[in-house]
């Protein structure tokens, strides 16, 4: 068991409303989720253009997150060691989510290493420095499983490093978000979580999550493949918005295309009621000027969990930018937007 | 300090500090032909010739003149010892440390790479040469300036240091030998007004004319720019005051080794030994000596310790074991 139980240190939970009112969560993001940097850099961003408003709203700060990512990080540490170092790994330069890791650990204080800076001896952690190697503990790693470790993993893997599947086993070393998680980043688990809640914790779940259909059951595949454009169809291991149609606005190529893509690989798919995401004005441009005109929006607030859980005062709103577009990811030309929590701290 | 983390920060400061040179290089070049007799007017082939790319050069170009050696010297692709090359790398390895690097420092280094990339022939020309190299040069204040002003003073800016004044003492021995490439006339022109003129024009670019004035007074004779040039204490362009940076960095990186991995970190001194070894040849050398043995080979001479010491800095801080 990973130290104080805590697989998930970091969630980012994708929330939508539909026209009903309700917020329901759309996915789980589990494994490795990003975009905190951008809520941070957008409040930055609002606080340099109007000032005012931010300080007469009562908005709640944001700019505690790195302290509270590192409080957590470093709670799981002394669950084991005496003064735990903690580092973030990163793919590198390269990866499209570099500029966040390299604010984050720069906000942390904590070294940003590749996996070419580390090195497991004796089933400990380790990170080359100028003086020799040190101990590295608590690793909060912005890469997936599949790259973690070439012992273990996809042995071509550059990003990780051999052995640390090892040290973990050992109890010498700790990574946030645990392995294994990016389970629950599977889509198809979706259509259990209401149940693993009720049945794990004994409790109902806050949030209603949208309703998820398995397409590997042959009476749901039979019922949803008849009324095909009523549905949004995902596949399960992919993510960032790629291979999804909404039903109701698709055209009947791509339809029967997902049509043939499900029959021939049902495991692969998922269906979702489509939720009509709620809209927010946004600035877009106009014929001769821009003008501010509803975009679909969602919202992704972050929880850290360590010794306590601790919840961001604020989240990443993302926008779509295109005119009626339910697809808000940044990858699918998608905006975000400063979100603002108010009042006192519950 | 992780290795590559210093790795990066060290070859930061070494490629600015290398482009800042070339932008020198130009200028002394340029000054030395002004101050040459007429007959030597499209004299451009020392630039190439100080920086060992002329074999490059005529691979590409079929003429000498100012605008072909310039773009070669200055943006050239195919040079990947340009100046816009030097600040790409620069920029590279500022990205890779970004978070060991100012939000100031990373503006000046990225805006300027992002300059490069719009360079021309034309746009050179247009300015003028004297002007847009002396630009460039004031870019590269900036970017010291906020280095200097915006960075802590920990290991990181050691590691910096260490890239900076390393190339900055290869450099003067360079920028010295540059008028070992313009020759004079004949051998009883030394100490020539056209030799002193010469010399004045290498102090100039080196922004050490001013200094040497304070220093020698008005009288400007070889043996005492050499003398000031590689032997003073004082000068930040100076050789000695160069290496005897990259001793106090070296000190000071080795003081901070934490005390659970001291006993892995040997002596610094032994570590980096050539470092060390040329600073005391400097503060025992002087001019008269250097200049009697053949001032071009004691400047080789130099070039291939900082060789060594750049080895040496590799083997005992950047290396993977």
């Amino acid at each position: 068991m990973p130290p104080l139980d805590v697989f998930i240190t970091i969630a980012g939970i994708d929330l939508v409303r539909g026209d009903d009112g309700v917020f329901r969560v759309l996915e789980d993001n589990v494994r490795t989720p990003s975009g905190v940097s951008y809520a941070l850099e957008n409040r930055r961003i609002t606080a340099q253009l109007m000032p005012e408003v931010l300080r007469t709203s009562g908005v709640r700060p944001i700019e505690n997150y790195p302290a509270d990512l590192l409080a957590c990080l470093t709670e799981l540490g002394t669950e084991r060691f005496a003064n735990p170092t903690v580092a973030l790994l990163t793919p590198g330069p390269l990866n499209s989510a570099f500029f966040e890791h390299v604010f984050l650990s720069q906000q942390m204080g904590i070294e940003l290493v590749e996996g070419q800076d580390l090195v497991c001896k004796e089933h400990k952690l380790w990170m080359k420095t100028v003086h020799g190697l040190k101990r590295v503990h608590v690793l909060y790693r912005r890469i997936d499983d599949d790259f973690l470790d070439p012992v273990v993993f996809r042995p071509d893997s550059q990003l990780g490093v051999a052995g640390l599947t090892a040290a973990l086993r050992a109890g010498n070393a700790i990574v946030a978000n645990a392995i294994g998680t990016g389970i629950a980043d599977d889509k198809a688990v979706y259509a259990y979580t209401p149940d693993m809640i009720r049945y794990y914790l004994g409790e109902q779940p806050l949030l209603p999550i949208v309703e998820t259909f398995l397409l590997r059951d042959p009476d749901v595949r039979a019922k949803i493949l008849r009324d095909l454009d009523q549905y949004v169809i995902k596949p399960t291991g992919a993510s960032g918005g790629y291979g999804v149609v909404i039903g109701p606005r698709a055209t009947d190529r791509q339809l029967a295309e997902v049509r043939v893509h499900i029959e021939r690989d049902p495991r692969n798919y998922i269906a979702q009621i489509p939720v009509k995401l709620s809209v927010h004005p946004t600035l877009v441009e106009g014929a001769d000027s821009p003008l501010l005109a509803p975009r679909h929006i969602d919202l992704r607030p972050f929880v850290l969990l360590g010794a306590v859980p601790r919840i961001l005062a604020g989240g990443l709103t993302r926008v779509a930018l295109r005119e009626g577009s339910l697809i808000v990811n940044s990858s699918q030309g998608g905006g975000s937007k400063d979100t603002w929590v108010l009042g006192a701290a519950c | 300090m992780l290795r590559r983390i210093a790795s990066n920060l060290f070859w930061l400061t070494r490629y600015l500090e290398r482009a800042e040179w070339r932008a020198r290089l130009v200028d002394v070049n340029y000054r030395l032909l002004v101050e040459n007799p007429a007959e030597a007017k499209d004299e451009w082939w020392p630039l190439l010739a100080v920086t060992g790319e002329w074999d490059l050069f005529a691979e590409h170009y079929a003429a000498y003149d100012e605008q072909s050696i310039l773009a070669f010297f200055t943006f050239d692709p195919h040079n990947l010892s340009s100046i816009a090359s030097c600040i790409e790398y620069a920029r590279e390895n500022c990205r890779a440390a970004r978070n060991r690097i100012s939000s100031e420092l990373w503006l000046e280094i990225n805006t300027l790479h992002l300059e490069t990339k719009r360079w021309t022939s034309e746009q050179m020309l247009s300015r003028g040469v004297v002007p847009f190299f002396a630009d460039l040069r004031e870019r590269f204040y900036q970017i010291s300036g906020a280095m200097q002003s915006t960075l802590p003073r920990d290991s990181g800016y050691d590691f910096l240091s260490l890239g900076r004044w390393l190339e900055a003492a290869e450099n003067v021995t360079r920028l010295l030998d540059t008028k070992y490439h313009f020759l004079l006339p004949g051998p009883a022109d030394t100490g020539s007004p056209l030799d002193i003129s010469q010399w004045a024009a290498l102090l100039r670019s080196a922004s050490a004319l001013e200094a040497y004035r304070n220093t020698y007074g008005n009288s400007i004779g070889v043996e005492r720019v050499v003398e000031f040039m590689l032997f003073d204490a004082a000068f930040p362009r100076a050789a000695r005051f160069c290496v005897e940076r990259l001793e106090m960095a070296l000190n000071r990186i080795a003081s901070v080794c934490p005390a659970e991995l001291r006993a892995s970190a040997e002596n610094n001194a032994a570590r980096v030994p050539s470092t060390y070894q040329l600073g005391s040849k400097l503060r025992a050398g002087n001019a008269s000596a250097a200049i009697a043995g053949g001032l071009h080979e004691y400047l080789l001479a130099i070039q291939a310790d900082c060789a060594a010491i750049g080895d040496e800095i590799f083997t005992a801080y950047f290396k993977y074991e």
